[in-house]
């Protein structure tokens, strides 16, 4: 939004034509307090994997930060300051798994912010999310570094460090897996989660659900809490949902993109997901599918971008519910990672027909009319 | 007009990939290895230069004015279509790996070079100097254009350049890093159309500079 300028010095005074409201945000703001928002995820990323998460995250920051003075500065620009630049290479450094080498954030951070933003002319003016730009483009080129995955802190080593997604994947091809949850395929192929998620879904079922003849699957603490392999900011659901409902009450995005998005996602991965698992129709279990993979991260941060998403309510949420099918189709039958990062990438195209179609218009185009 | 400048118009402001957008089909499908996009522009300046002969040869002795301009085309078509398949069996029995590497890009030609030829002034114009070198401006201006864009492509996208084997050299230059964690996204037709872009900006950074040159030098 250039449009939109920093409020940093106050003026005498100022001749504008009405209406006179100001709502007290501004673009750097809105990006620094998105930023703020993140860091509890993280931070629980930087405990469970330690340093070499750091390091991730640190890399994919200063790339982004060199990637913008480097295209901005031969300019006699200098926009640091709008904070867009760090919260790209945060989120970027957020998606990746803590075992990748250096190089690799450091070459999707820049590749966001040169090829997919300042290439278009800067912050306002690029139709594709940097961040979700650069980590496609650090898929498609490195798949294979970009599943190196470390074991969380506290969990028990596994033959391969997978996250629950991969882990199923890889599972599903195993006899005498199917007819089962995601939850209980992992089990059953030997995947095992850590002592803490055994007490607590333990306890748990013996004492609230014994009595009411259910029981949780092994796991289930893992995957909720985020205490499995997986991105690095991605993993904590909770923590990433803390933010966002700040996000929220402090209306920096609204809720009918994330609303639209994941629940036309739940609602098809209950559909159909337990197709795959051979459970049949209408037996999928959503939660393991939203909860594991970078869709929260997505839903709430990434694809809420005003630049790349459209602007009216109804826009919204036709943008979330595209998402929702293209994270379904991509999550359950793609191979490009969980298909998230792929599925905005693909929906910002659609962004600026949204907004055609779905803005009020001031007066009938009289020419249409006539047509 | 003279040859010179016709054969600078046609390969620079009139470059068919970067400034026409012409021919973009092989020029994304055969840019990914250097040694492809060699043969192929070697495929396609022959074609275009021997086409653009034996159009001005036939508009010299009045062929032109004969028949309908649908009987022009068809004419255009019969001399480029034998002479892509000339080249076609004639890259077959020298060259049969890069003739295997082309594939379905090497009879396409055919079509390519009616779509570069197009506008061009063989057809009207009986001068053979000019005709030829329009016709040779194309057909370098693909060249520079695919070569280029497949020299970005193979070594940041396979960390290689592949050449031509001579003596002792096997054809393959490895780019010490990149060949062991190449930039695949630029070995897709994605990567291809993102250098491509790239290219075409640039062309008209430069192409403007140099009107605006030209235009400075009138005013003086």
């Amino acid at each position: 939004m250039p449009d939109v300028e920093d409020r940093a010095g106050p003026a005498a005074f100022s001749l504008m034509p009405a209406p006179h409201l100001s709502v007290g945000m501004s673009t750097s703001r809105m990006t620094w307090l998105v930023s703020l928002c993140l860091l509890p995820a993280a931070g629980w990323g930087v405990f469970l994997f330690g340093t070499p998460a750091l390091i991730v995250l640190v890399v994919s920051v200063c790339a982004a930060v060199l990637a913008e003075l480097a295209a901005t500065l031969p300019f006699r620009r200098f926009t640091l300051p709008d904070g867009s630049a760090v919260l790209t290479g945060f989120i970027v450094g957020l998606l990746m798994p803590a075992g990748v080498p250096a190089f690799v954030p450091a070459a999707a951070s820049a590749f966001a912010i040169l090829v997919v933003k300042q290439t278009f002319g800067g912050l306002g003016r690029n139709w594709m999310n940097p961040a979700m730009g650069g980590v496609v483009f650090a898929l498609l080129s490195w798949p294979g570094l970009m599943s190196q995955w470390i074991t969380p802190r506290g969990g028990s080593a596994q033959a391969a460090v997978m996250p629950p997604l991969g882990a199923l994947r890889a599972a599903l091809g195993a006899p005498g897996v199917k007819d089962a949850t995601p939850l209980a395929v992992l089990s059953r192929a030997g995947f095992t989660f850590s002592d803490i998620d055994s007490q607590v879904v333990g306890w748990i079922n013996s004492h609230v659900l014994a009595p009411l003849g259910t029981a949780l699957a092994p796991g289930t603490f893992d995957v909720l809490v985020g205490h499995v392999a997986g991105g690095i900011g991605t993993v904590s659901a909770p923590f990433l949902l803390l933010g966002a409902w700040f996000l929220l009450s402090r209306g920096v995005i609204r809720w009918h993109l994330p609303v639209c998005y994941a629940g036309t996602f739940s609602l098809l991965a209950a559909i159909f997901g337990g197709l795959g698992t051979g459970q049949g129709w209408f037996a999928g279990g959503p939660g393991f599918h939203l909860l594991s993979g970078s869709l929260v991260l997505g839903a709430f941060y990434a694809a809420p971008d005003p630049v790349t998403s459209p602007l009216t309510n109804r826009g919204k949420c036709i943008f979330g519910v595209g998402l929702g099918i293209l994270t379904f189709l991509l999550r359950f039958f793609g191979s490009l990672g969980d298909g998230v990062a792929a599925s905005i990438v693909l929906g910002n195209c659609a962004s600026p027909l949204l907004d055609r179609w779905t803005s009020r218009r001031a007066t009938e185009d009289v020419r249409e009319g006539a047509a | 007009m003279k040859s010179g400048l016709v054969l600078s118009k046609s390969m620079l402001s009139e470059n068919p990939i970067a400034m026409l957008f012409l021919g973009l089909c092989p020029a994304l499908a055969v840019s990914v290895r250097v040694i492809d996009a060699l043969w192929m522009s070697v495929g396609v300046i022959l074609v275009l230069v021997l086409s653009g002969l034996a159009m001005a040869l036939l508009s010299r002795h009045g062929e032109v004015d004969r028949g309908s301009a649908a009987a022009g085309l068809l004419r255009a078509l019969v001399i480029t279509s034998f002479l892509t398949a000339s080249f076609e069996a004639g890259l077959l029995s020298l060259a049969p790996t890069a003739s295997a590497a082309l594939g379905i890009y090497a009879p396409l030609i055919a079509v390519n070079c009616l779509v570069l030829g197009r506008g061009m002034p063989g057809v009207t114009s009986p001068s053979l100097g000019s005709s030829v070198a329009a016709a040779l401006g194309r057909g370098i201006g693909f060249a520079a254009s695919l070569v280029l864009i497949a020299l970005v492509r193979e070594a940041l996208g396979a960390g290689t350049i592949t050449l031509f084997p001579v003596g002792g050299f096997g054809g393959t230059i490895e780019i010490p890093l990149l060949v062991e964690q190449p930039v695949r996204a630029l070995g897709f037709a994605g990567g291809g159309l993102l250098c491509l872009g790239y290219l075409a900006a640039a062309a008209r950074v430069i192409s403007g500079r140099a009107a605006a040159k030209s235009a400075g030098k009138e005013a003086a």
